[in-house]
């Protein structure tokens, strides 16, 4: 079973959680299906995926390094760099776009007063494009920690965003 | 056979090729980027788009993933597929830096060449351009990521068909990227094949970056002299440097890749060291003047003390036309016989495989599409790197690999490996009870099994119980191949052509009738086992005579030298561990690089009519030239086959071919001897080759040190405590050829009650493939 130095990685992974990885990665015939599962637990406790929560999924799943690594980039809900508290996915596909999406996008960045992929400087909201959120029938909509929000106007937005601060202040 | 029709043309091709290999053998070229022949299909790129006429469902097809059907009509030319071909050669120049001036694969890119026959010119595309920050990949490949195009080939390259493991593609959509997790040098030991597989400027070569424009490269088809595989290479060389070495195409060997000791190790041919005057005693002579003084030497030793005064060396890193030269001479003096490789040992197993296995020997192409592969005490990575790729194949098409030896051998696909001490390797092929059975078993109800055996680890016993095993397990239906692993380049033609009762050098040696010593591209120090007792004999010599291209110490110590010729400044023929024929063509004439010369200044301002450095020739012609007997290769070929007419191949035979097969020999009857009592108190000693620095080339390849490790004893974890050592200490390894003091080291992976050690230029005194060794370890002694 694999061995792993418990004081360099418990910033990265509750250790409970840890030994239980490890010991189901020793079980089943291919680790490699559980990198997502391994990242987003490292994302949950750290907040994002840092270079040495690749190279620790990678040690527990028997992977060389990149071969997380090539999983971790392709997602975009798994974040290689610090992200703010609240990171807001609107969605920038079809539906979302014949309903009005562009004008929620503009909104959003003028209120917020960042681009897409950047963080505000309080450190509270990212805001990132996403492709369809599975949520058409809500559309124009935004993912926030999972939840759905839509269908969307700059009104809401406002509304939202003050809701949002208001719960990243207390 | 399936007939269809290409651009008004028809073709009868077999089922299963697609419309871009059929319109290729019309000589029609379909532009496309993501197809490769090794590589396959994947349809990524859409360039090679054609019209189908036919079927249920005609109209624009990708032909690289289209199989034939009968009565297929296609046109590649019509105006759809071309406007087609045309907007997808602008949209993937549209992230395309307009950086060829400044590009290495300038003259030589796909990209280049397929953007203008797909009609692209005018960029209309005003917007901004991706842009990546690249990777430090280390000493051996420059990476440019905004030259991407996305075929996938790289990873293709690096990962599927090699199994390397720390390359991979990175993000999404029109972010993705090709490289490393972190900089760094790439682990892969095929790593140079990106630069021959990335159809682009994004991996070039960076020990050949900004010195040479393909176009004006001198190149020939020529042999990768590293190892007994015999890859096709095409080297390249300008103002007298040989500047880089690629794969050419070999279907049955190498097909189009290479390994990394191959492609970065052919230092040897420009090293500073290399000897570019003849010389005798401590003077400068001239090349004529010192064949005369050589021909003088021979007539009189051999007229005051007999034929076997003098006696000749040839090596199985010498071409076959210097080796059969050495045996002309010899006759032309009438000296002895020549003897045509100084380790006794290698000679043997080479023999073997040049006489008795002959009639079943797998080529790389077989093992290829070999269900069941045996290994046999070979490390492929060291001792035969292309081997390790055609393993690798033959697992991913769902052949299995299993492997006995042993060393922690590394291999780039899965295998079911056993970690045997050599001895238990030779108890397990003279019989090996219930386990050698079961082997047997697996091997005879393959489809298409073959065996794998090293030469160096078996010895002459182990291939002759493998050459029973394949007999055994052959049937009428099918074969049981074996694919020989040998030392050198040219191991299997020097064996063929010598005669199999000639005693071997330190016999000749020791029996003090020896007077003149003539060495042609040879050096029994380094290249046979016992070299104190060689070294020794030295000493009792009149003259020793050397000829050769490497700077080794024993050309030092002549008493004459002449330089001679590495390959590429050399035509002619090597055969390869499956007994092909391999012709190589000459790629630049020796002389001091302009580099060198002219060290990043004008060049010099002295003038004379010759070239410096440029003394040096072929050994064949300085052989030649010694019995007096200057003749074109042909004629050399011509008589050559006269002798051995299991060469007839060789006369037809050009550089760029595949090579024929020499004719099989009926094999010889073997009794086997009873392997040998291990001494008590004793472990056993495992020499092998170290995989850059073990063949002689590659010492001299100043490219190729950052893959070159240090010298030390490797020793199971459980052997080391048994022996009261732990990883790191100094130890004192006693065996029949001396002792010696170095670090050891843990090595879970390999097999108990053994001592391994790499032969390299760190560690030249013992040398693999001198039979079954003990030795006794100890603590102590200072760190070396
Ligand atoms: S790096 Fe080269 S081989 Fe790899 S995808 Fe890009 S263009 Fe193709
Ligand atoms: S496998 Fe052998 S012959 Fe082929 S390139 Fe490597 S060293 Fe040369
Ligand atoms: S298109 Fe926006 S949620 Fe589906
Ligand atoms: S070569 Fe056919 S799609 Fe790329």
């Amino acid at each position: 079973m694999t061995t792993i130095e418990s004081q360099t990685t418990s910033h990265l992974l509750d250790q409970h959680i840890l030994a239980d990885f490890i010991q189901h990665a020793g079980e089943i015939e291919h680790p490699r299906e559980m990198i997502i599962d391994v990242l987003r637990a490292i994302q949950l406790h750290h907040g994002w995926v840092p270079d040495d929560g690749v190279e620790l999924t990678a040690a527990i799943l028997g992977l060389t390094p990149v071969e997380v690594e090539e999983i971790a980039t392709f997602y975009d809900k798994i974040f290689r760099r610090p992200v703010g508290r609240f990171v807001i996915h609107l969605c920038d596909s079809v539906c979302c776009w014949t309903r009005g999406a562009d004008e929620i996008a503009a909104h959003l960045q003028k209120t917020l007063n960042i681009e897409f992929g950047q963080t505000t400087a309080d450190g509270l909201f990212t805001l990132l494009p996403s492709c369809c959120l599975g949520c058409c029938g809500i559309a124009p909509a935004v993912m926030i920690k999972q939840q759905f929000y839509g269908p969307l106007t700059p009104e809401k937005v406002d509304e939202l965003i003050a809701t949002l601060r208001q719960e990243g202040s207390a | 056979m399936l007939t269809l029709t290409i651009d008004n043309q028809t073709i009868s091709i077999p089922a299963g090729k697609t419309i871009l290999e059929a319109a290729e053998a019309l000589g029609i070229m379909v532009p496309h980027f993501c197809y490769h022949k090794e590589l396959g299909a994947v349809g990524s790129c859409r360039m090679c788009a054609v019209t189908v006429h036919t079927g249920p469902m005609p109209g624009v097809k990708m032909a690289c993933l289209i199989a034939v059907e009968d009565g297929m009509v296609v046109t590649t030319g019509d105006e759809t597929v071309a406007t087609f071909r045309e907007r997808v050669g602008e949209w993937l120049m549209l992230n395309h830096p307009h950086d060829c001036p400044v590009c290495d694969e300038g003259g030589e890119c796909q990209l280049q060449e397929m953007t203008i026959s797909s009609g692209h010119g005018i960029r209309r595309y005003q917007g901004g351009k991706g842009t990546y920050t690249n990777q430090d990949l280390g000493p051996f490949i420059a990476q440019e990521m905004n030259r991407c195009i996305q075929c996938y080939r790289c990873a293709r390259t690096y990962k599927d068909y090699c199994g390397g493991r720390d390359f991979g593609v990175m993000g999404s959509r029109n972010r993705v990227f090709f490289g490393r997790f972190k900089d760094g040098m790439l682990e892969s030991d095929f790593s140079g094949n990106l630069v021959d597989l990335c159809p682009t400027g994004v991996f070039t070569d960076r020990t050949f970056r900004f010195k040479s424009r393909a176009w004006d490269l001198e190149q020939a088809d020529s042999v990768c002299p590293q190892c007994g595989v015999g890859c096709a290479t095409i080297p390249g060389g300008r103002l007298r440097e040989l500047q880089r070495v690629r794969s050419g195409d070999n279907p049955l060997v190498n097909t189009t890749f290479i390994c990394d000791r191959g492609r970065f190790g052919s230092g040897y041919a420009n090293h500073p060291e290399r000897p570019r005057q003849a010389r005798q005693e401590d003077q400068v002579v001239s090349v004529p003047a010192a064949l005369t003084a050589l021909e003088t030497q021979i007539r009189a030793t051999v007229k005051q003390h007999g034929p076997e005064a003098v006696l000749l060396v040839g090596s199985d890193r010498a071409s076959l036309e210097t080796n059969w030269l050495l045996q002309r001479t010899a006759k032309h003096f009438g000296c002895r016989v020549p003897v045509l490789n100084a380790h006794r040992q290698r000679h043997q197993t080479a023999q073997m495989a040049a006489f008795d296995l002959s009639e079943r020997l797998a080529s790389l192409q077989d093992i290829r599409s070999s269900d069941l592969v045996l290994v046999c005490g070979v490390d492929p990575l060291a001792e035969a790197p292309l081997l390790a790729l055609a393993l690798r194949q033959a697992v991913r098409k769902g052949g299995r690999v299993v492997l006995y030896d042993p060393r922690p051998v590394e291999l780039p696909c899965d295998a079911d490996r056993v970690a045997v001490s050599p001895l238990a390797l030779q108890e397990l092929l003279a019989d090996g009870g219930v386990e050698g059975r079961h082997l047997r078993d697996l091997l005879s109800q393959a489809k298409n099994p073959m065996i794998v055996a090293g030469a160096d680890l078996l010895g002459l016993a182990g291939l002759q119980n493998i050459q029973k095993w394949a007999e055994k397990t052959s049937n009428k239906e099918r074969p049981c191949l074996v694919y020989p692993v040998l030392a050198g380049p040219n191991s299997f033609g020097t064996a063929l052509l010598s005669l199999p009762e000639q005693d071997d050098l330190l016999t000749r040696l020791a029996s003090g009738k020896v007077k003149m010593l003539v060495c042609v591209d040879a050096d029994p120090l380094l290249e046979a086992p016992e070299g104190e007792r060689f070294a020794a004999a030295l000493t009792r010599l009149e003259q020793l005579v050397v000829l050769d291209y490497l700077p080794t110490s024993l050309s030092r110590h002549a008493n004459l030298f002449i330089p001679t010729c590495p390959p590429v400044e050399d035509s002619g023929t090597f055969i390869n561990n499956e007994g092909r024929l391999r012709r190589f063509q000459r790629v630049l004439k020796p002389g001091l690089s302009l580099a060198r010369t002219a060290p990043g200044e004008h060049p010099p301002r002295e003038f004379s009519l010759d070239t410096p450095g440029s003394d040096p020739q072929p050994a064949v012609l300085l052989l030649q030239r010694l019995i007096g007997q200057e003749q074109p290769l042909t004629e050399v070929h011509r008589q050559l086959v006269l002798e051995q007419p299991r060469l007839a191949a060789l006369v037809s035979l050009k550089a760029g071919e595949a090579g024929v097969r020499v004719a099989p020999a009926v094999a010889r009857p073997h009794s086997l001897d009873p392997l040998p009592e291990q001494p008590a108190q004793t472990l056993e000693l495992v020499v092998t080759p170290a995989r850059y620095g073990g063949d002689l080339f590659s010492r001299y390849a100043p490219k190729l040190e950052p893959r070159k490790r240090p010298p030390c004893f490797y020793l199971h974890p459980d052997e080391l405590q048994a022996h009261g050592l732990k990883d790191g200490d100094a130890a004192v390894v006693e065996t029949d050829f001396g002792s010696f003091t170095l670090p050891v080291r843990s090595q879970p992976d390999m097999a108990l009650g053994c001592v391994l050690v790499e032969n390299s230029e760190a560690f030249p005194q013992l040398i693999p493939g001198a039979g079954l060794g003990y030795c006794v370890i100890s603590a102590g002694g200072a760190n070396e």
